[in-house]
Protein backbone atom coordinates (compact mmCIF):
# COMPACT_ATOMS: atom_id res chain seq x y z
CA UNK A 1 0.00 0.00 0.00
CA UNK A 2 1.27 3.34 -0.92
CA UNK A 3 1.57 6.06 1.41
CA UNK A 4 -0.03 8.99 0.21
CA UNK A 5 1.83 11.10 2.24
CA UNK A 6 5.10 10.08 0.61
CA UNK A 7 7.62 12.15 -1.67
CA UNK A 8 7.81 11.77 -5.35
CA UNK A 9 11.85 10.94 -5.97
CA UNK A 10 11.79 14.32 -8.14
CA UNK A 11 10.51 16.75 -5.14
CA UNK A 12 13.22 14.91 -2.68
CA UNK A 13 15.80 15.71 -5.09
CA UNK A 14 14.58 19.11 -5.46
CA UNK A 15 12.46 21.26 -2.15
CA UNK A 16 11.96 24.36 -1.96
CA UNK A 17 15.35 25.08 0.55
CA UNK A 18 17.14 23.43 -2.09
CA UNK A 19 16.84 26.24 -4.42
CA UNK A 20 16.69 28.98 -1.68
CA UNK A 21 20.33 27.54 -1.22
CA UNK A 22 21.28 27.71 -5.34
CA UNK A 23 19.86 30.90 -5.30
CA UNK A 24 21.66 32.01 -2.41
CA UNK A 25 24.98 30.23 -3.54
CA UNK A 26 24.05 32.08 -7.11
CA UNK A 27 24.20 35.55 -5.19
CA UNK A 28 27.47 34.66 -3.67
CA UNK A 29 28.82 34.07 -7.00
CA UNK A 30 27.31 37.56 -8.73
CA UNK A 31 28.34 39.01 -5.45
CA UNK A 32 32.47 37.82 -6.10
CA UNK A 33 32.48 38.85 -9.40
CA UNK A 34 31.08 42.14 -8.81
CA UNK A 35 34.02 42.74 -6.40
CA UNK A 36 36.93 40.63 -8.51
CA UNK A 37 38.70 42.86 -10.70
CA UNK A 38 40.81 41.78 -13.75
CA UNK A 39 44.03 42.98 -11.71
CA UNK A 40 42.63 40.75 -8.81
CA UNK A 41 42.51 37.70 -11.39
CA UNK A 42 45.87 38.58 -12.65
CA UNK A 43 47.26 38.52 -9.26
CA UNK A 44 45.57 35.34 -8.23
CA UNK A 45 46.56 33.37 -11.35
CA UNK A 46 49.79 34.52 -11.23
CA UNK A 47 50.54 33.50 -7.08
CA UNK A 48 48.83 30.20 -8.67
CA UNK A 49 50.73 29.54 -11.41
CA UNK A 50 53.67 30.20 -9.96
CA UNK A 51 52.78 27.80 -6.43
CA UNK A 52 51.99 25.36 -8.90
CA UNK A 53 55.38 25.36 -10.31
CA UNK A 54 57.24 25.78 -7.62
CA UNK A 55 55.55 22.89 -5.73
CA UNK A 56 56.43 20.91 -9.23
CA UNK A 57 59.63 21.57 -8.78
CA UNK A 58 59.82 20.84 -5.19
CA UNK A 59 58.11 17.64 -5.39
CA UNK A 60 60.38 16.49 -8.19
CA UNK A 61 63.79 17.60 -6.29
CA UNK A 62 65.23 14.17 -5.85
CA UNK A 63 67.81 15.48 -3.08
CA UNK A 64 64.62 17.30 -1.28
CA UNK A 65 62.52 14.46 -1.18
CA UNK A 66 65.55 12.23 0.38
CA UNK A 67 65.91 14.65 2.75
CA UNK A 68 62.36 14.73 3.47
CA UNK A 69 62.23 11.04 4.23
CA UNK A 70 65.20 11.04 6.44
CA UNK A 71 64.30 14.22 7.90
CA UNK A 72 61.08 11.65 8.74
CA UNK A 73 62.85 8.96 10.76
CA UNK A 74 63.36 9.12 14.43
CA UNK A 75 67.13 8.85 14.93
CA UNK A 76 67.51 12.08 12.62
CA UNK A 77 64.30 13.97 14.94
CA UNK A 78 67.13 13.08 17.73
CA UNK A 79 69.60 14.61 16.13
CA UNK A 80 67.94 17.92 14.63
CA UNK A 81 66.71 18.32 18.44
CA UNK A 82 70.63 17.81 19.22
CA UNK A 83 71.53 20.72 16.88
CA UNK A 84 68.96 22.90 17.95
CA UNK A 85 70.27 21.96 22.22
CA UNK A 86 73.92 22.40 20.97
CA UNK A 87 73.29 26.30 19.16
CA UNK A 88 70.93 27.09 22.11
CA UNK A 89 73.81 26.21 24.27
CA UNK A 90 76.91 27.74 22.03
CA UNK A 91 74.88 31.05 21.92
CA UNK A 92 74.76 31.12 25.75
CA UNK A 93 78.38 29.92 26.09
CA UNK A 94 79.48 32.65 23.44
CA UNK A 95 77.70 35.44 25.62
CA UNK A 96 78.82 34.39 29.16
CA UNK A 97 82.39 33.44 28.69
CA UNK A 98 85.08 36.23 27.93
CA UNK A 99 86.36 35.96 24.22
CA UNK A 100 89.38 33.66 23.54
CA UNK A 101 93.22 34.91 23.97
CA UNK A 102 94.29 33.24 21.04
CA UNK A 103 97.89 31.62 20.67
CA UNK A 104 99.05 27.84 20.59
CA UNK A 105 98.49 27.55 24.07
CA UNK A 106 94.69 27.87 23.86
CA UNK A 107 94.39 25.65 20.76
CA UNK A 108 96.20 22.91 22.75
CA UNK A 109 93.91 23.45 25.56
CA UNK A 110 90.90 23.69 23.31
CA UNK A 111 92.22 20.44 21.30
CA UNK A 112 92.49 18.40 24.26
CA UNK A 113 88.98 18.87 25.46
CA UNK A 114 86.78 15.86 24.86
CA UNK A 115 83.74 18.16 23.62
CA UNK A 116 86.33 19.42 21.02
CA UNK A 117 87.49 15.81 19.82
CA UNK A 118 83.88 14.57 19.53
CA UNK A 119 82.88 17.69 17.57
CA UNK A 120 85.86 17.22 15.39
CA UNK A 121 84.77 13.58 15.02
CA UNK A 122 81.34 14.18 14.09
CA UNK A 123 82.07 16.49 11.14
CA UNK A 124 84.87 14.02 9.86
CA UNK A 125 82.38 11.23 10.19
CA UNK A 126 79.75 13.53 7.97
CA UNK A 127 82.45 14.33 5.47
CA UNK A 128 83.74 10.75 5.45
CA UNK A 129 79.85 9.30 4.82
CA UNK A 130 79.16 12.37 2.36
CA UNK A 131 81.98 11.64 -0.09
CA UNK A 132 81.45 8.00 -0.17
CA UNK A 133 77.71 8.73 -1.33
CA UNK A 134 78.61 11.37 -3.62
CA UNK A 135 81.09 8.94 -5.27
CA UNK A 136 78.56 6.08 -5.47
CA UNK A 137 76.22 8.39 -7.24
CA UNK A 138 78.62 9.41 -9.63
CA UNK A 139 79.48 6.14 -10.38
CA UNK A 140 75.55 4.84 -10.91
CA UNK A 141 75.15 8.16 -13.15
CA UNK A 142 74.55 11.86 -12.05
CA UNK A 143 71.34 13.59 -12.47
CA UNK A 144 73.21 16.69 -12.50
CA UNK A 145 73.49 18.11 -16.04
CA UNK A 146 76.84 17.90 -17.53
CA UNK A 147 79.28 20.83 -16.74
CA UNK A 148 79.40 21.88 -20.48
CA UNK A 149 75.24 22.37 -21.03
CA UNK A 150 74.86 23.65 -17.21
CA UNK A 151 77.70 26.62 -18.42
CA UNK A 152 75.12 27.65 -21.84
CA UNK A 153 72.22 27.29 -19.18
CA UNK A 154 74.05 29.85 -16.46
CA UNK A 155 74.62 32.14 -19.81
CA UNK A 156 70.90 31.98 -21.21
CA UNK A 157 69.92 33.26 -17.68
CA UNK A 158 71.32 36.38 -18.74
CA UNK A 159 67.95 38.63 -19.19
CA UNK A 160 67.95 41.24 -21.38
CA UNK A 161 65.36 43.06 -19.82
CA UNK A 162 66.35 42.49 -15.89
CA UNK B 1 68.61 8.09 -28.41
CA UNK B 2 69.69 11.46 -29.43
CA UNK B 3 66.29 13.82 -29.66
CA UNK B 4 66.79 17.52 -31.44
CA UNK B 5 64.44 20.01 -30.85
CA UNK B 6 64.71 23.09 -33.01
CA UNK B 7 62.90 25.92 -32.19
CA UNK B 8 62.36 27.15 -28.04
CA UNK B 9 58.68 28.98 -28.57
CA UNK B 10 55.56 27.24 -27.31
CA UNK B 11 55.39 23.92 -29.35
CA UNK B 12 59.33 22.94 -28.72
CA UNK B 13 59.32 23.80 -24.84
CA UNK B 14 56.08 21.82 -24.47
CA UNK B 15 57.46 19.08 -26.66
CA UNK B 16 61.01 19.10 -24.64
CA UNK B 17 59.65 19.36 -21.24
CA UNK B 18 57.00 16.95 -22.00
CA UNK B 19 59.72 14.63 -23.15
CA UNK B 20 62.18 15.30 -20.50
CA UNK B 21 59.52 14.48 -17.59
CA UNK B 22 58.40 11.02 -19.69
CA UNK B 23 61.94 10.02 -20.38
CA UNK B 24 63.22 11.16 -16.95
CA UNK B 25 64.97 7.36 -16.37
CA UNK B 26 66.18 6.92 -19.74
CA UNK B 27 68.12 10.21 -19.66
CA UNK B 28 69.68 9.59 -16.26
CA UNK B 29 70.60 6.50 -17.14
CA UNK B 30 72.19 7.91 -20.57
CA UNK B 31 69.87 6.53 -22.95
CA UNK B 32 68.29 9.46 -24.04
CA UNK B 33 69.59 12.50 -24.81
CA UNK B 34 67.43 15.86 -25.62
CA UNK B 35 68.87 18.80 -27.07
CA UNK B 36 67.10 22.16 -27.86
CA UNK B 37 68.54 25.07 -30.41
CA UNK B 38 66.91 28.24 -30.47
CA UNK B 39 66.82 31.51 -32.04
CA UNK B 40 67.00 33.44 -28.68
CA UNK B 41 67.31 33.25 -25.13
CA UNK B 42 64.02 34.53 -24.98
CA UNK B 43 60.58 33.12 -24.57
CA UNK B 44 57.52 35.32 -25.63
CA UNK B 45 54.18 34.44 -24.76
CA UNK B 46 53.33 35.95 -28.36
CA UNK B 47 49.20 36.02 -27.56
CA UNK B 48 49.78 38.72 -24.90
CA UNK B 49 50.57 41.30 -27.96
CA UNK B 50 46.80 41.73 -28.13
CA UNK B 51 46.44 42.86 -24.77
CA UNK B 52 49.38 45.42 -25.24
CA UNK B 53 48.37 47.10 -28.59
CA UNK B 54 44.97 47.65 -26.05
CA UNK B 55 47.27 48.76 -22.77
CA UNK B 56 46.21 45.75 -20.37
CA UNK B 57 49.55 44.10 -20.49
CA UNK B 58 52.68 45.70 -20.28
CA UNK B 59 55.62 44.12 -22.54
CA UNK B 60 58.12 42.97 -19.69
CA UNK B 61 55.05 40.72 -18.62
CA UNK B 62 55.32 38.48 -21.55
CA UNK B 63 58.83 37.04 -21.52
CA UNK B 64 60.74 34.64 -19.79
CA UNK B 65 63.90 33.33 -20.04
CA UNK B 66 63.97 29.90 -22.07
CA UNK B 67 66.59 28.10 -20.12
CA UNK B 68 64.30 28.20 -16.80
CA UNK B 69 61.04 26.56 -18.48
CA UNK B 70 63.39 24.00 -19.52
CA UNK B 71 63.85 20.74 -17.49
CA UNK B 72 67.28 20.74 -16.05
CA UNK B 73 68.12 17.53 -17.99
CA UNK B 74 67.51 19.41 -21.27
CA UNK B 75 70.90 20.91 -23.13
CA UNK B 76 69.89 24.01 -24.67
CA UNK B 77 71.51 26.48 -27.05
CA UNK B 78 70.85 29.47 -28.08
CA UNK B 79 72.25 28.56 -32.19
CA UNK B 80 69.72 28.86 -34.82
CA UNK B 81 70.08 26.10 -37.44
CA UNK B 82 70.64 27.13 -41.03
CA UNK B 83 70.83 23.63 -42.77
CA UNK B 84 68.95 21.03 -42.34
CA UNK B 85 70.49 17.91 -43.94
CA UNK B 86 67.79 15.67 -43.32
CA UNK B 87 69.30 12.29 -45.41
CA UNK B 88 72.26 12.51 -42.72
CA UNK B 89 70.15 12.87 -39.77
CA UNK B 90 71.99 16.10 -39.18
CA UNK B 91 71.66 20.11 -38.55
CA UNK B 92 74.19 23.12 -39.20
CA UNK B 93 73.85 26.05 -37.38
CA UNK B 94 74.91 29.56 -37.22
CA UNK B 95 78.06 29.13 -34.94
CA UNK B 96 79.13 26.39 -37.27
CA UNK B 97 78.28 23.73 -35.19
CA UNK B 98 75.92 19.92 -36.01
CA UNK B 99 74.50 18.52 -34.11
CA UNK B 100 73.23 14.67 -35.20
CA UNK B 101 69.85 13.50 -34.18
CA UNK B 102 68.13 10.23 -34.41
CA UNK B 103 64.85 12.16 -33.90
CA UNK B 104 64.51 15.47 -35.05
CA UNK B 105 61.52 17.62 -33.98
CA UNK B 106 60.87 21.18 -36.02
CA UNK B 107 59.33 23.91 -34.47
CA UNK B 108 60.45 27.13 -35.77
CA UNK B 109 57.00 29.08 -35.78
CA UNK B 110 56.31 31.97 -38.62
CA UNK B 111 56.52 34.99 -39.54
CA UNK B 112 54.79 38.43 -40.79
CA UNK B 113 54.91 39.09 -44.46
CA UNK B 114 53.53 42.82 -44.69
CA UNK B 115 56.08 43.99 -46.67
CA UNK B 116 54.53 41.36 -49.28
CA UNK B 117 52.60 44.14 -50.01
CA UNK B 118 52.89 48.17 -50.96
CA UNK B 119 52.53 50.61 -48.24
CA UNK B 120 51.32 47.73 -45.74
CA UNK B 121 54.26 48.00 -43.68
CA UNK B 122 54.81 51.66 -43.52
CA UNK B 123 51.14 52.76 -43.37
CA UNK B 124 49.25 49.91 -40.80
CA UNK B 125 49.64 49.02 -37.26
CA UNK B 126 50.02 45.60 -36.12
CA UNK B 127 50.22 44.08 -32.88
CA UNK B 128 52.30 40.94 -34.12
CA UNK B 129 55.42 42.06 -32.74
CA UNK B 130 56.23 43.87 -29.31
CA UNK B 131 57.24 46.94 -30.92
CA UNK B 132 54.24 47.00 -33.26
CA UNK B 133 51.96 46.55 -30.61
CA UNK B 134 53.32 49.30 -28.52
CA UNK B 135 53.04 51.47 -31.54
CA UNK B 136 49.63 50.89 -32.02
CA UNK B 137 48.34 51.30 -28.48
CA UNK B 138 50.63 54.79 -28.29
CA UNK B 139 48.41 56.08 -31.86
CA UNK B 140 45.00 54.52 -30.07
CA UNK B 141 45.60 56.77 -27.33
CA UNK B 142 46.66 59.58 -29.79
CA UNK B 143 43.32 59.06 -31.76
CA UNK B 144 40.59 61.72 -31.18
CA UNK B 145 38.06 60.01 -34.13
CA UNK B 146 37.57 58.99 -37.57
CA UNK B 147 37.97 55.98 -39.85
CA UNK B 148 39.40 53.04 -38.89
CA UNK B 149 40.03 50.12 -40.85
CA UNK B 150 40.86 46.21 -40.24
CA UNK B 151 42.65 44.36 -42.89
CA UNK B 152 43.41 40.76 -42.66
CA UNK B 153 45.83 38.41 -44.76
CA UNK B 154 45.65 34.74 -44.93
CA UNK B 155 46.76 32.51 -43.36
CA UNK B 156 47.92 34.46 -40.23
CA UNK B 157 48.67 33.18 -36.90
CA UNK B 158 45.34 32.98 -34.40
CA UNK B 159 42.32 32.88 -36.87
CA UNK B 160 40.67 34.42 -33.94
CA UNK B 161 42.61 37.54 -33.94
CA UNK B 162 40.93 40.00 -36.39
CA UNK B 163 37.30 39.56 -34.48
CA UNK B 164 38.56 40.18 -31.14
CA UNK B 165 40.64 43.03 -32.42
CA UNK B 166 37.80 44.50 -33.69
CA UNK B 167 35.72 44.15 -30.32
CA UNK B 168 38.49 45.79 -28.76
CA UNK B 169 38.69 48.31 -30.51
CA UNK B 170 34.88 48.65 -30.03
CA UNK B 171 34.77 48.65 -26.43
CA UNK B 172 38.41 50.72 -26.17
CA UNK B 173 36.43 53.68 -28.47
CA UNK B 174 33.69 53.11 -26.00
CA UNK B 175 35.40 53.25 -22.54
CA UNK B 176 37.45 56.89 -23.80
CA UNK B 177 33.66 58.17 -24.77
CA UNK B 178 34.36 58.41 -28.23
CA UNK B 179 32.54 55.84 -29.82
CA UNK B 180 30.03 57.76 -31.64
CA UNK B 181 33.46 59.63 -33.13
CA UNK B 182 34.62 56.44 -35.05
CA UNK B 183 33.90 54.35 -37.57
CA UNK B 184 35.03 51.16 -37.64
CA UNK B 185 35.01 48.83 -40.65
CA UNK B 186 36.34 45.34 -40.63
CA UNK B 187 37.64 43.74 -44.09
CA UNK B 188 37.95 40.40 -44.53
CA UNK B 189 39.48 38.04 -47.80
CA UNK B 190 36.69 35.89 -48.26
CA UNK B 191 32.54 36.24 -49.03
CA UNK B 192 32.09 36.18 -45.11
CA UNK B 193 33.40 37.32 -42.17
CA UNK B 194 35.60 35.27 -40.69
CA UNK B 195 37.23 31.82 -42.15
CA UNK B 196 35.47 29.58 -39.41
CA UNK B 197 31.66 29.41 -40.28
CA UNK B 198 30.49 29.07 -36.70
CA UNK B 199 32.47 32.12 -35.94
CA UNK B 200 31.32 33.65 -38.74
CA UNK B 201 27.53 33.25 -37.77
CA UNK B 202 28.17 34.15 -33.93
CA UNK B 203 30.28 37.17 -34.66
CA UNK B 204 28.27 38.80 -37.51
CA UNK B 205 25.43 39.91 -35.32
CA UNK B 206 27.61 40.91 -32.63
CA UNK B 207 29.06 43.84 -35.38
CA UNK B 208 25.75 44.48 -36.26
CA UNK B 209 24.73 44.96 -32.28
CA UNK B 210 28.21 47.01 -31.74
CA UNK B 211 27.75 48.90 -35.18
CA UNK B 212 30.57 47.93 -36.82
CA UNK B 213 30.71 47.49 -40.41
CA UNK B 214 32.02 44.87 -42.67
CA UNK B 215 32.97 44.15 -46.11
CA UNK B 216 34.13 40.78 -47.12
CA UNK B 217 36.05 39.32 -50.52
CA UNK B 218 38.66 42.38 -49.74
CA UNK B 219 41.87 41.00 -50.73
CA UNK B 220 44.34 44.20 -49.59
CA UNK B 221 46.45 44.79 -53.01
CA UNK B 222 47.98 47.84 -51.92
CA UNK B 223 48.26 50.85 -49.42
CA UNK B 224 48.49 54.65 -50.71
CA UNK B 225 50.19 55.58 -47.16
CA UNK B 226 50.14 59.77 -48.29
CA UNK B 227 46.38 59.67 -49.10
CA UNK B 228 45.64 56.91 -46.24
CA UNK B 229 43.72 55.05 -48.18
CA UNK B 230 43.96 51.14 -48.59
CA UNK B 231 42.66 49.27 -51.91
CA UNK B 232 41.31 45.62 -52.83
CA UNK B 233 42.39 43.32 -55.49
CA UNK B 234 38.40 43.26 -55.91
CA UNK B 235 38.73 46.83 -56.89
CA UNK B 236 37.33 48.99 -54.11
CA UNK B 237 38.74 51.00 -51.72
CA UNK B 238 38.37 52.65 -47.87
CA UNK B 239 39.81 55.50 -46.63
CA UNK B 240 40.53 55.54 -43.12
CA UNK B 241 42.48 58.06 -40.54
CA UNK B 242 43.96 54.69 -39.04
CA UNK B 243 45.01 51.53 -40.67
CA UNK B 244 45.24 48.05 -38.33
CA UNK B 245 46.72 44.75 -40.38
CA UNK B 246 46.44 41.24 -39.36
CA UNK B 247 49.17 40.22 -42.15
CA UNK B 248 50.07 37.15 -44.12
CA UNK B 249 52.37 34.54 -42.25
CA UNK B 250 54.73 32.84 -43.95
CA UNK B 251 56.98 29.91 -41.77
CA UNK B 252 59.96 30.70 -41.13
CA UNK B 253 63.01 31.73 -44.29
CA UNK B 254 64.82 28.94 -42.96
CA UNK B 255 62.57 26.48 -44.17
CA UNK B 256 62.11 28.18 -47.38
CA UNK B 257 65.63 28.06 -47.91
CA UNK B 258 66.43 24.65 -46.63
CA UNK B 259 63.32 23.89 -49.55
CA UNK B 260 61.55 21.44 -46.69
CA UNK B 261 57.84 23.25 -47.44
CA UNK B 262 56.19 26.20 -49.83
CA UNK B 263 56.28 29.35 -48.10
CA UNK B 264 57.56 27.84 -44.66
CA UNK B 265 55.11 25.36 -44.10
CA UNK B 266 55.94 21.87 -44.26
CA UNK B 267 54.23 19.07 -45.33
CA UNK B 268 52.98 17.14 -42.29
CA UNK B 269 50.86 13.92 -41.65
CA UNK B 270 47.67 15.07 -40.13
CA UNK B 271 47.46 12.11 -37.89
CA UNK B 272 51.17 11.37 -36.63
CA UNK B 273 52.55 14.62 -37.26
CA UNK B 274 55.55 13.62 -39.37
CA UNK B 275 57.12 15.76 -42.04
CA UNK B 276 55.87 13.63 -44.72
CA UNK B 277 58.66 11.28 -46.26
CA UNK B 278 60.75 11.83 -43.11
CA UNK B 279 59.09 9.33 -40.23
CA UNK B 280 61.71 10.33 -37.51
CA UNK B 281 61.05 14.35 -38.37
CA UNK B 282 58.33 15.52 -36.32
CA UNK B 283 56.31 18.89 -37.28
CA UNK B 284 54.97 20.88 -34.60
CA UNK B 285 53.08 24.26 -34.24
CA UNK B 286 52.95 27.02 -37.09
CA UNK B 287 55.62 25.08 -39.28
CA UNK B 288 53.29 22.31 -40.17
CA UNK B 289 50.38 22.86 -43.33
CA UNK B 290 48.12 21.09 -41.81
CA UNK B 291 44.18 22.64 -41.77
CA UNK B 292 44.04 23.71 -38.49
CA UNK B 293 44.47 27.01 -36.64
CA UNK B 294 48.09 28.75 -36.20
CA UNK B 295 47.83 28.95 -32.28
CA UNK B 296 49.40 28.19 -29.32
CA UNK B 297 46.55 25.67 -28.39
CA UNK B 298 47.01 23.36 -31.94
CA UNK B 299 50.78 23.73 -30.93
CA UNK B 300 50.27 22.25 -27.38
CA UNK B 301 47.81 19.54 -28.18
CA UNK B 302 50.42 18.49 -31.13
CA UNK B 303 53.07 18.66 -28.85
CA UNK B 304 51.53 16.17 -26.31
CA UNK B 305 51.27 14.03 -29.30
CA UNK B 306 54.80 13.90 -30.22
CA UNK B 307 56.22 13.77 -26.68
CA UNK B 308 53.54 10.71 -26.34
CA UNK B 309 55.19 9.28 -29.22
CA UNK B 310 58.38 9.36 -28.92
CA UNK B 311 58.73 8.53 -25.73
CA UNK B 312 57.11 5.47 -26.77
CA UNK B 313 59.47 4.59 -29.78
CA UNK B 314 62.16 4.85 -27.16
CA UNK B 315 60.42 2.96 -24.57
CA UNK B 316 58.68 -0.31 -26.90
CA UNK B 317 59.75 1.15 -30.25
CA UNK B 318 56.40 2.55 -31.92
CA UNK B 319 54.12 5.31 -31.88
CA UNK B 320 50.73 4.82 -29.74
CA UNK B 321 48.27 7.65 -30.10
CA UNK B 322 47.54 10.18 -33.39
CA UNK B 323 46.56 13.90 -33.89
CA UNK B 324 43.02 14.69 -33.78
CA UNK B 325 43.39 17.88 -34.31
CA UNK B 326 42.15 19.76 -31.31
CA UNK B 327 41.83 23.60 -30.80
CA UNK B 328 41.10 25.26 -28.01
CA UNK B 329 40.98 29.32 -28.47
CA UNK B 330 39.69 31.86 -26.40
CA UNK B 331 38.19 34.37 -27.88
CA UNK B 332 37.95 37.84 -26.39
CA UNK B 333 34.36 39.58 -27.05
CA UNK B 334 35.76 43.20 -25.77
CA UNK B 335 37.19 44.11 -23.03
CA UNK B 336 35.47 42.51 -19.97
CA UNK B 337 33.75 39.43 -22.39
CA UNK B 338 34.84 36.19 -23.72
CA UNK B 339 33.73 33.29 -24.93
CA UNK B 340 35.81 30.20 -26.43
CA UNK B 341 35.82 27.73 -29.35
CA UNK B 342 36.70 23.73 -29.36
CA UNK B 343 37.31 21.60 -32.87
CA UNK B 344 39.24 19.05 -34.09
CA UNK B 345 39.21 18.03 -37.57
CA UNK B 346 36.07 15.99 -37.46
CA UNK B 347 34.12 18.31 -35.21
CA UNK B 348 33.03 22.09 -36.23
CA UNK B 349 33.67 24.70 -33.07
CA UNK B 350 30.23 25.36 -30.75
CA UNK B 351 30.09 29.38 -29.57
CA UNK B 352 28.06 30.04 -26.53
CA UNK B 353 27.03 33.29 -25.32
CA UNK B 354 30.49 35.26 -24.24
CA UNK B 355 30.32 36.04 -20.38
CA UNK B 356 32.57 37.46 -17.78
CA UNK B 357 33.75 34.58 -16.19
CA UNK B 358 35.49 33.18 -19.30
CA UNK B 359 37.26 36.62 -19.28
CA UNK B 360 38.95 35.59 -16.40
CA UNK B 361 39.73 32.58 -17.88
CA UNK B 362 41.43 33.82 -20.39
CA UNK B 363 43.17 36.44 -18.53
CA UNK B 364 44.05 33.91 -16.03
CA UNK B 365 45.32 31.61 -18.87
CA UNK B 366 47.62 34.67 -19.83
CA UNK B 367 49.35 34.30 -16.36
CA UNK B 368 49.08 29.82 -15.98
CA UNK B 369 50.76 29.80 -19.58
CA UNK B 370 54.51 29.43 -17.74
CA UNK B 371 52.95 26.24 -15.90
CA UNK B 372 51.66 25.50 -19.47
CA UNK B 373 55.03 25.14 -21.10
CA UNK B 374 56.82 23.79 -18.62
CA UNK B 375 54.71 20.64 -18.89
CA UNK B 376 52.16 20.86 -16.13
CA UNK B 377 48.79 22.03 -17.74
Amino acid sequence: MTNQAETSPSSATVNDNDLERIAELASLVAAAQDALTDDMVNRLAAAFSEGIMLLDRLTRNEGLMSLLQVLDTPEIQQLLIGLTDGLTQMSREFATTPPSKGGLVGMMRLASEPGTQEGLKSLSLLGKYMSESIRELHRRGTPLPEPAAWRDRQGAFTCRRC
Amino acid sequence: MRILVVGGGTGGTIVANNLARRLATEIRAGKARITMLSASDQHMYQPGLLYVAFGQMMPDELYRDEASLLETSIKFHVDPVEQFELDQNRVRTKSGKTYDYDILVIATGSRTMSRKIPGLEEGAETFYTEKGAVKMFKNLRNFQGGKVAIVVGVPHKCPIAPVEATFALHDYFKGRGIRDKVEIKYHYPINRIHSIENVAIWAKPEFDRMGIKYETLFNVDEVDVENKVVKSMEGSEYKYDMLVSIPEHHGMEVIEKNELGQNGWIPTDRYQLTMEGHDNVYVVGDTTNLPVSKTGSAAHFEAEVIAENISSIVKIGTPVTDYDGKVYCFIEAGRDKATYAMFNYLNPPDLRAANKPMHWFKMSYNKMYWTSVRGLL
